[in-house]
């Protein structure tokens, strides 16, 4: 039989409150194990007004608090001289409560607020100082965002903030970030298929500086918004660049489709225009399914053997909330098949299993010979 | 607001003792009951019970005032970290943030930070009605 002392800290003011406890799931645990003393690229993040996350080096987690029914008592050995190590154990704190963590999306909208006004576009080679009205009907120079200005401004790890930057097409020219406008962008890449083309380069394996030169001499684009492109659509080896063919018949495609938002175009024409804008060495990568969440397709409305129509329709413009979300969907379409909807959620969910427990809870499924059809649920009263 | 997280899970220089330590780490355990410790007068220091752990069945009882409480060790399902809020002043923090100024740290001067000091697998529970002890 062992006997010890229970007491209380000396020092109760400043240490009540001063404790909490974290479940911690097992990729988090790992990382906890695996440093000792130190920095594991742990942080949380959030403004007053935010819920808080945790942050990883590459993943985010929300922070959800269950309280106990019970006490819970963090007991530590006696601080300096205030007890005998060896028989007192003393209580530094009460918990009620065990936090958890939820693996969550990167909450990454808030740039696009936060970068308005600051498009980067063709001829804009100076740093002009963009002036906007603000509310108060004043004109003011919008302020400069760096990338660190984002770093601490927004809740995403690092790794996805990097990535959510490149997906958004975001150049940092000069330290600032500055969102390359989507026309431009079409632009050059249609400068780089040439290039490789009319300099018979492989897209493979193409010489990044040539490159690089030749946009800027033959297209008036500044070499480091080529390199930051050439980076989103493709790797850089040693002084080579292979082209990631799919994401760039993508953007290409895009670009084609984005002056189709309110009249439709034909399926076909579409697919040509495409084809031609690509060129025939990648003609064979054209494929609708590269556009899925960008598009709507349609049936001629006198004759159901035609080709379908399509409509330009991004899920990147719809309510990232899932009930904003789901309410334009239903608005657009009363129903929807299950392969057509889930496009449209892939942005908004980290799983499908949350994409499955989203249609649960804001459509109504019904199963007829034809699959899965989702519409509106009735509102609840 | 960014608030860092640090492990110190190996840096405190006072170790529980081993019998107590079995039901936690060297640094932290974990002790859970129902309801709550009521003081009286001033709680820094006061004496709150006697825990005693037999040797063979590992068994800890927990005597507090009139109150016996019998508990036992329980495995958690998942790791629990235990966090201990420290302040840094801000000169450790804009230094650590490769700031040149403190421009752009919370105006308060003791930016928040958080310790990890402790993974705990396992606590201490008493979780049966106390029985009443009148003597000795």
């Amino acid at each position: 039989m062992v006997e010890f002392n229970l007491r209380l800290t000396t020092n109760s003011a400043e240490h009540s409150g001063s404790y909490r406890i974290l479940e911690l799931p097992p990729d988090i645990h790992k990382l906890i194990d695996s440093t000792f003393d130190g920095n594991a690229g742990l942080s949380i993040k959030g403004n007053k007004d935010e819920d808080a996350v945790l942050c990883t080096l590459d993943k985010t987690y929300a922070l959800r608090s269950v309280v106990l029914s019970n006490s819970v008592l963090v007991v530590t050995p006696p601080v300096d001289a205030s007890g005998d190590p060896d028989t007192d154990v003393v209580i530094q704190d009460t918990i009620h409560e065990v936090l958890e963590l939820v693996p969550t999306l990167p909450r990454l909208q808030r740039l696009n607020g936060m970068l308005r006004g600051r498009e980067y576009d063709e001829g804009h080679d100076e740093d002009e100082d963009i002036v906007v009205d603000d509310s108060n009907g004043h004109t003011r120079s919008r302020s400069k965002l760096t990338y660190d200005d984002a770093r601490s401004m927004l809740q995403a790890s690092e790794l996805e903030l990097a990535l959510g930057l490149r997906d958004r097409h975001i150049l940092i020219l000069d330290g600032e970030l500055r969102p390359l406008a989507s026309s431009y962008l079409t632009a050059i890449l249609e400068f780089l298929l040439t290039a490789l083309v009319s300099y018979s380069l492989s897209h493979h394996s193409a010489p990044t500086e040539q490159v690089v030169t030749i946009l800027e001499q033959d297209h008036e684009v500044r070499s480091d918004v080529t390199r930051q492109v050439m980076g989103w659509f493709g790797e850089f080896g040693e002084d080579s660049w292979k082209m990631n063919v799919a994401a760039t018949v993508r953007e290409v495609g895009l670009g084609i489709l984005r002056a189709f938002r309110n009249e439709p175009i034909v399926e076909d024409q579409f697919l040509a225009k495409w084809r031609a804008a690509v060129g025939d060495t990648f003609e064979s990568s054209v494929d609708l399914i590269l556009l899925l969440g960008n598009y709507l397709t349609n049936r001629q409305p006198l004759d159901e053997t035609a080709p379908p129509l399509l409509t330009y329709f991004p899920a990147s413009d719809l309510p990232s909330d899932p009930a904003g979300r789901f309410a334009d969907l239903f608005l657009t379409r009363a129903r929807w098949k299950a392969e057509e909807i889930s496009p449209f959620l892939s942005d908004i969910v980290v799983d499908n299993k949350e994409r499955d427990k989203l249609l649960l809870k804001y459509a109504r499924g019904i199963t007829d010979s034809q699959g899965i059809w989702y519409t509106a649920r009735a509102k609840q009263g | 607001m960014i608030i860092p997280i640090n492990i110190a899970t190996s840096s405190s220089t006072s170790r529980l003792p081993p019998q107590f330590a079995q039901f936690g780490t060297d640094e932290v355990v974990l002790i859970e009951m129902q309801g709550a410790l009521d003081v009286e007068g001033s709680p820094d220091g006061q004496f709150v019970g006697k825990l005693t752990v037999d040797d063979e069945t590992k068994k800890p009882t927990l005597l507090i005032g009139h109150h016996l409480l019998e508990g036992k060790l329980v495995n958690l399902p998942k790791p629990l970290a235990v966090m201990h809020r420290g302040t840094r002043n801000s000169a450790d923090v804009a230094e650590d943030l490769g700031e040149e100024d403190s421009q752009s740290i919370e105006s308060s001067s003791n930016a928040p930070s958080w310790d990890v000091v402790a993974v705990v697998k396992r606590k201490m529970v008493f979780a049966k009605r106390p029985m009443p002890m009148v003597g000795r």
